[in-house]
């Protein structure tokens, strides 16, 4: 599948698997539920898992998850475009670290 | 009972270290103590053997991030007609990774915040609120996709609803 020749009708971008991203969110919410249930909840923190504490742990919408993969592309497609725009000032051809860490403050700013 | 000289300092000292003195001097107790602190050793371990297994699960989910993070990047670079170094791509997939957990985070908060606990679209492209374009371009992302189904949900989040169908503005 991976042709470098002329691509006449493949203009789709590349973009994140909505599964993988679920499985990371799972992850996440898997792990404040163990941190922080003391805090809201009036179930006390035990280890094993209980039905009540299933319920509580939230989950995402199909639509929630594809929204969710634009944004992280968007993230990386402007890391690399605002990086190449670095790079072509310094004529270059590679990705430096350098035009990354140039980069970086704005980008973490508006992410 | 023989009391720890132990306990005697724990006076001038914090609470935590009173309760700490507490425990100990029930495990010295007697055999009772000696149970409780077998349970608390074996919930310690399991707690531990959870975390690791926890942590193995991320290392992989890393790595499979890290994998689609590379195509996205080199194709990026290719139409810029640059090519992307290693140690770029790994930053890069290093920061994307905790930018989604910072995302799955704000969502989740956002959903229980509106007393939902389903993330849905909204919860997601409010987590983008820092940047307007930015989240222009997600509400565009989500009109198509919502154009795609009879949905019926709204972005504006008005207190009373009255019908379930809402006037498009």
């Amino acid at each position: 599948m991976d042709e470098d020749g002329t691509t006449g009708n493949s203009p789709a971008a590349e973009t994140f698997d909505p599964d993988l991203i679920h499985a990371i969110f799972k992850l996440v919410w898997r792990r404040r539920v163990g941190k922080g249930g003391g805090g809201n909840e009036d179930i006390d923190v035990e280890p094993a898992p209980e039905t009540s504490r299933r319920n509580r742990s939230t989950t995402a919408n199909a639509n929630a998850l594809k929204v969710s993969c634009e944004l992280l592309r968007i993230f990386v497609t402007e890391a690399i475009q605002r990086s190449a725009f670095i790079a072509e000032a310094e004529d270059g051809s590679v990705f430096e670290p350098t035009h990354l860490e140039r980069v970086l403050p704005q980008l973490l700013l508006d992410f | 009972m023989a009391m720890d000289p132990d306990l005697n300092l724990d006076m001038d000292m914090d609470m935590d270290m009173e309760t700490l003195a507490d425990d100990a001097d029930t495990a010295l107790a007697g055999d009772s103590g000696g149970e409780a602190e077998r349970n608390e050793a074996a919930e310690a371990e399991a707690e531990a053997e959870r975390y690791e297994a926890a942590e193995a699960e991320a290392d992989i989910l890393r790595d499979r991030f890290r994998l689609a993070v590379i195509c996205i990047a080199t194709a990026e670079g290719k139409k810029a007609g640059m090519t992307v170094a290693d140690p770029v791509v790994a930053c890069i997939a290093d920061l994307a990774f905790k930018s989604a957990e910072q995302l799955a985070k704000d969502a989740e908060l956002f959903a229980q915040h509106a007393g939902r606990k389903s993330v849905r679209m909204d919860d997601v492209i409010l987590t983008a609120h820092r940047n307007e374009h930015l989240m222009g371009m997600l509400r565009t992302f989500s009109q198509e996709l919502k154009g795609k189904e009879p949905a019926s949900e709204r972005k504006r989040k008005k207190s009373s609803k009255k019908d379930e169908r809402v006037i498009d503005v």
